[in-house]
């Protein structure tokens, strides 16, 4: 526009009055002024809707092509093959595009769910396969509940439709709902049960075909199931104690269950009835055909499963409430128990093949099991109790079982439903028909096998068995039969089976716990140990000894089994003798260790075990304790290198303040000296001795109570003890409080505390000491004559520094000055043989140095007794007479 | 009324009786070797404890009232009694028994009301809740076992019902050494500690296993924190632990976690401990026959209670009356005779009484009064009432006199009424007679 108006400025400006313009021919005239410019300038070309290929590129498309918005159109398209692939092409797409459906699963849930209640059957099965398979599982995660609830008007529709086969699919629909997000059952239960009930009261109109029926009482069983009742049992058996409770709360009150439950249980009363009758229109067929086909079995088991759920609710509601009235229907039990209970059992007309057989006897089981539910609020007739004693009688039994392994197993599973329901059946039985079950009962105990749930269920039902009144002749038989098999049980388990294992230990416990004290269970209980022993250890002919399970088992295991220990009457001695074999096992947890000794020292006090055995199972224990595994016999440094020896330190102090505790010293004193000096003149290890002295001294008292003849004893068992002590902690010139130092005052202040109460010992000691010497001042033969003296010097090197060891600690200083007649003379004696014998033993030596050390020793010594006994300077003479010789000669030697 | 210590050993030492604030000893009370959990107050006004088992003597239980040293009461019960107990009000005393057997004594006649099962083995710890109405029993079969006492005397439900316990805990798998009760009386939450190393919290109201604490040493004695967030565990290794109550334990592997700390004092085991809520103290007995006062914020003994040398298996905190005067209530005493309650019977009377007589009434004497202030049973009441129908006794004469007496002194006081109406009449006629002949 603007240029039109440029160019008629130029004109005007250049004409002047009405100047005719000429134009040429064969000229295209101007366009006229007004003239519209009607060009389109564009840079490009946009044409929606016509290439195919360039624009899809970045969309998520099915096999064929189609976005998820055009497959969504397609699902309302009037051509049922359309809709069906629109459907198939959405699985594909989300099986592609995952995420897709994350971002979309509104809309597609919304535009999905006007198909399920699609005229056409393979449309809906097509709808079920894509829910099943995409939708629902890729929903999973996050909030379900406005899902679920889009679709739930639509199912509910489908329930009520025209068409029959509509309103079945409507309720694989809903089940597949069910599985998927189990709490739109409690929601939405009254309306399912509703449609349910409806459904199956014309079920001679609409579900002809088995196939469909078995659906649909499939999916009510499964709702069923996850009625309040049964969901809080797996609830609660799940959390089972261990659970973490808040401490000081108070328990939230939970209104919504009870008022949801007062509206089940109405629809509930009214379909139990129309299960039952279902359930009789199949009896005819029992009766006519010989042969129960696969697909009325089907249904047969699920109107039973159905029927037992029902009941299980009202029966648990009636437990808590303790009033039956308010809900159980008296219209009900009596349906239930005339038209379902009334025909039991189930017989096969004829003589059919094992699978049937299997069929039926599933059947059976299924009915017991809802008469064993409902027993307590239908109150049976005696003879219909009768019938299904004799049933479930056959059944644990296992008469009639002549079919392969697996169907056996089948059975196995089949009977495990039975045995909790024993205890409470038997309690309300008498006479013959407990016996028989007891009898039963037992078989099937003893016979099924090791690892299988059945042991373990029939495990559960003794514990409940055995607090049952103890007066009964019958059930005490039976009883005292199972405590005897409870040990082989044991044995036999080996450690293969922890948890099991661990269950006929916790049962034995309950034994011990619950027999009274005299009773026959009691008795029955203590015979048991004999048994037990092998559990522990046996001690075989041969000397050696085989361990049982015991010591592979677990730490929780093998603590249960020492709790068995105290409530045996009397506690064996040979029981604790395999005890005590076992408890010196290297692999033994130290914690197991200490409380085994614990647990026998409640025992004790509680007047289980005799004093005796109790003694020398601390006796046995603490000197056949192996500190140092085997073959390494050396002397280690300290006690973190060898943990077993601070192990043994502290079984040492443990087992003492035991016997402190056992109450009078004196008596314990005297049942032990004997056994203990046995035990120390033994020739034992220097840690097992030491352990058993510091168990002497702990009961002895100041003065000593020790006999002449045992103290004779002890000086030669002692002079060794100290000799083997200085040979293995050889004493160098360390600092005090060295662990060296440290071990060495841990082996000899036993003896220190010995010497302090009898001063007699001491003298006996140093005696022997010196007659070792004197034993020694023989002649060499010239064979061995080096190794001898090595031997020889070593052992006298020993005896000086133990000595002087027992010199050096101030109490025992005392007591040696009140001695000093003795003293002198032994000294005099060592002088006089001592010092020649290392002078002629000299020159054999390879290492000149230690006899210098030792010569070191004794010049300390002698100086020693230089002060103490100041009475003979003939002593004096002698000593230093011969302590230059010494010097004399190693200085030769030296150079 | 004051609070003292009272603290018994296991070999016989006496009953050691300090003041809690001071420290100072009060009298001993003799010859008493008791076991654990056998000493008791009733109700503030007498001591009471179950002997342990000497092979000469029988089983008893004895008795001593508070302000002298010998034993007062004897009492013999069908067998030896080891944990003994008295509700608050000192109205029941409660046994148990060495066959698992408990027994329940009116204190007041000593009639043993009710003696039933309680436990398969040796009854080893009783406690009532701060309300009174349930009864928590430990024994050596490892069982814990809560009793309401309205079940144990309601024969109807008791019938209805297939057990007499309103819960049986058996996790335990040793015997159970002592047990806790916290506040709240049914609503509680309970400690129990046992041999087999742990200590575990119950829900009196749930029936549930709240907690389950192991330590490193067998527990034989808990005490709980008046707050009931922590709670006090005295262990035979002579150390006390402190074990959380709400520790998280959710994620943890070990349950040690619960024990945040631990007062330790070198002594040999703990045998009992008790928390002073008046005074914010702990007090731990201990295997040595010391009883040491912790104050439980520092962690530092704050004092030292020296009872024998047998090892400290009681202490309990209690209130005592003052004594005003001691040397008149020892000469009233003597004048009275035991001013205790009769022994305790042997066996549960036969008597049938008529229903109505069922009930019990106590009548509960102010706080410092003491025993010889009224105290009756409805029994005793019966026996009154028909004593004075019959006025047989000596009592009923006595009422019998000073009625008559009462008469005999109306009568008087009208005779002297009559004597004057007659002088006045007398006088009146005189005066007219006069006045007659007068005119």
């Amino acid at each position: 526009m603007a240029k039109t108006k440029g160019s008629s400025k130029n004109q005007q400006k250049r004409g002047v009055d009405f100047k005719k313009i000429k134009r040429k021919l064969g000229r295209k005239l101007p366009p006229p002024k007004n003239a519209t410019n009607t060009e389109i300038k564009s840079k490009a070309i946009v044409l929606p809707e016509q290439s195919v290929a360039s624009e899809k590129a970045g969309l998520a498309v099915s096999k064929k092509g189609l976005t998820l918005k055009e497959l969504l159109q397609h699902t309302s398209h009037h051509n049922a093959k359309v809709r069906k692939d629109a459907l198939l092409g959405m699985k594909d797409l989300f099986l592609r595009y995952p995420e897709e459906l994350k971002s979309h699963r509104y809309a597609v849930i919304e535009k999905l769910r006007e198909r399920i209640c699609d005229e056409d059957k393979i449309v809906r099965e097509g709808l079920f396969q894509l829910l099943k398979s995409s939708v629902l599982p890729g929903c999973k995660e996050d909030n379900q509940e406005p899902l679920i609830s889009l679709m739930m008007a639509y199912i509910f529709n489908a329930m009520t439709h025209l068409n029959v086969d509509v309103r079945l699919m409507a309720f694989k629909f809903f089940d597949l709902v069910i599985q998927y997000y189990p709490p739109s059952f409690s929601i939405y239960s009254e309306k399912i049960l509703q449609n349910y009930e409806d459904i199956l009261r014309k079920n001679q109109f609409y579900l002809q075909d088995k196939g469909k029926l078995k659906n649909t009482l499939s999916g009510l069983a499964r709702c069923l199931s996850l009625l309040p009742a049964n969901r809080r049992e797996t609830h609660l058996s799940d959390k089972n104690g261990r659970a973490q409770e808040t401490m000081h709360s108070f328990e939230p009150d939970a209104p919504t269950e009870s008022s949801e439950f007062l509206v089940i249980a109405k629809k509930l009363n009214d379909i139990l009835p129309v299960l039952v009758s279902c359930f009789q229109e199949f009896i005819p067929l029992i009766h006519s055909t010989p042969l129960l086909d696969a697909k009325s079995f089907d249904c047969m088991l699920s109107i039973l499963q159905s029927i037992d759920l029902v009941v299980r609710f009202f029966v648990q509601r009636v437990d808590k409430s303790g009033h039956e009235e308010t809900m159980w229907d008296r219209g009900t039990s009596s349906i239930l128990l005339k038209n379902l209970l009334g025909g039991f059992p189930l017989n096969p007309v004829q003589n059919v093949s094992d699978k049937d057989d299997d069929r039926y006897f599933i059947l059976n089981m299924a009915i017991t099991e809802i008469f064993l539910h409902s027993s307590k609020c239908i109150f049976p007739p005696a003879e219909l109790l009768n019938r299904f004693l004799l049933f479930i009688e056959h059944a644990l039994l296992g008469q009639n079982v002549s079919g392969t392994h697996s169907q056996k197993a089948a059975r196995e599973k089949q009977i495990l439903i039975l045995i909790p329901f024993i205890p409470k059946l038997l309690s309300q039985l008498i006479g013959d028909q407990k016996s028989g079950l007891l009898k039963a009962f037992t078989k099937r105990f003893l016979e099924c096998n090791l690892e299988s749930p059945m042991k373990l269920a029939c495990l559960a039902g003794i514990e409940e068995m055995l607090l049952f009144n103890i007066n009964d002749s019958d059930l005490l038989d039976f009883q005292k039969t199972w405590i005897s098999k409870l040990p082989m049980l044991l044995l036999e388990l080996d450690d293969k089976h922890p948890s099991s294992s661990q269950s006929v230990l916790h049962l034995l416990l309950r034994v011990g716990q619950c027999s009274l004290i005299n009773s026959e269970l009691s008795l029955e209980y203590d015979k048991t140990q004999n048994s037990i022993m092998k559990f522990y250890s046996t001690c075989l002919e041969d000397g050696n000894i085989s361990y049982g399970p015991f010591i592979k088992l677990g730490r929780d295991i093998q603590e249960l089994s020492v709790c068995c220990l105290y409530y045996f009457p009397h506690l064996d001695s040979l029981l604790l003798k395999s005890i005590a074999a076992a408890c010196i096992r290297p692999e033994l947890d130290t914690f197991i260790l200490f409380r085994v000794i614990e647990v026998l020292h409640s025992a004790y006090s509680a007047g289980h075990i005799d004093i005796a055995d109790y003694t020398s199972f601390f006796v046995t224990l603490l000197s056949r304790f192996k500190v140092f595994p085997e073959n390494t016999c050396g002397p280690m440094e300290n006690d973190a290198k060898v943990p077993r020896h601070g192990t043994f330190k502290s079984v040492t102090r443990v087992v003492s303040s035991c016997l402190s505790q056992m109450g009078d010293n004196n008596l314990v004193f005297m049942i032990l000296e004997r056994v203990i000096l046995e035990q120390i003149a033994s020739n034992l290890p220097i840690e097992n001795a030491c352990a058993l002295l510091r168990m002497l001294v702990e009961l002895d008292s100041s003065p000593t109570k020790l006999s002449e003849q045992s103290i004779i004893t002890l000086s030669h068992a002692l002079s060794k003890y100290l000799i083997d002590v200085a040979h293995t902690v050889p004493e160098d010139d360390e600092p005090i409080g060295s662990v060296r130092v440290q071990k060495r005052h841990y082996y000899l202040l036993p003896c220190f505390f010995l010497f302090d109460r009898s001063p007699r010992l001491l003298n006996l000691v140093v005696n022997r000491m010196g007659s070792l010497i004197a034993a020694s001042h023989s002649p060499l033969s010239s064979d061995d004559y080096i190794d001898c003296a090595n031997e020889r010097i070593s052992r006298m090197d020993a005896i000086v520094s133990s000595l002087l060891s027992m010199y050096r600690d101030p109490k025992v200083q005392q007591i040696l000055s009140v001695a000093k007649e003795e003293i002198f003379s032994i000294s005099q004696c060592i002088c006089s043989l001592l010092v020649p014998f290392y002078l002629q033993l000299v020159q054999f030596l390879d290492n000149p140095r230690g006899l210098d050390l030792l010569c070191f020793q004794l010049l300390q010594s002698f100086a020693f007794f230089h002060n103490t006994s100041s009475s003979s300077q003939w002593m004096d003479r002698q000593m230093f007479h011969g302590a230059i010789t010494v010097r004399r000669r190693l200085l030769v030697l030296s150079l | 009324m004051e609070e003292v210590v009272i603290a018994s050993s296991s070999v016989d030492g006496g009953i050691g009786c300090w003041d809690l604030q001071t420290g100072a000893e009060h009298l001993r009370y003799k010859s008493c070797a008791s076991p654990s959990h056998g000493l008791t107050s009733v109700g503030h006004r007498f001591l009471a404890s179950s002997q342990l088992r000497d092979r000469a003597s029988s089983a008893s239980i004895m008795y001593w009232s508070w302000f002298k040293p010998n034993v007062e009461v004897k009492c013999f019960p069908d067998e030896h009694i080891k944990a003994l107990v008295a509700n608050s009000e000192g109205t029941y005393l409660v046994g148990g028994g060495l066959s698992g057997h408990i027994y329940l004594w009116e204190v007041a006649t000593g009639r043993l009301l009710q003696k039933w099962r309680g436990h398969y083995r040796a009854v080893t710890c009783l406690v009532f809740t701060e309300d009174d109405s349930i009864l928590v029993s430990g024994s050596e079969d490892g069982s814990v076992r809560v009793w309401a006492l309205y079940m144990i005397f309601d024969d109807y439900h008791k019938q209805a019902a297939s057990q007499l316990y309103e819960h049986s805990f058996s996790e335990h798998t040793l015997p159970v050494t002592d047990i806790a009760v916290g506040y709240g009386g049914g609503g509680a939450i309970i400690v129990s500690a046992s041999e087999d190393r742990t200590c575990k919290v119950w829900s009196l109201f749930k029936g549930t296993l709240l907690r389950n604490i192991v330590f490193p040493s067998i527990i034989d004695a808990v005490a709980l924190d008046p707050g009931e967030h922590i709670f006090y565990a005295g262990g035979r290794d002579g150390k006390i632990y402190v074990a959380a109550l709400n520790a998280d334990a959710s994620s943890s592997k070990s349950d040690l976690l619960h024990i945040i700390g631990s007062l330790s004092s070198h002594s040999k085991a703990v045998t009992s401990l008790t928390y002073s809520k008046s005074a914010n103290l702990l007090l731990a007995g201990s295997e040595d026959g010391m009883i040491r006062v912790w104050d439980p914020k520092t962690h530092n003994i704050v004092r030292m209670l020296k009872h024998s040398k047998g090892p400290v298996n009681n202490i309990c905190i209690v209130a005592r009356p003052l004594n005003p005067n001691p040397r008149v209530t020892l000469q009233a005493s003597k004048k009275q005779g035991s001013s205790l309650p009769p022994p305790l019977h042997r066996y549960a009377d036969q008597i049938d009484r008529p229903e109505s007589m069922n009930s019990m009434i106590s009548l509960q004497p102010p706080c410092n009064h003491l025993i010889d202030a009224s105290y009756r049973s409805s029994l005793v009441l019966d026996d009154q009432i028909k004593e004075l129908q019959q006025r047989g006794s000596a009592a009923a004469a006595q009422m019998e006199v000073e009625r008559l007496k009462l008469d005999s002194i109306q009568y008087t006081q009208v005779l002297q009424k009559w004597k004057k109406m007659y002088d006045n009449l007398h006088e009146f006629c005189v005066n007219e007679l006069l006045k007659g002949d007068d005119n």
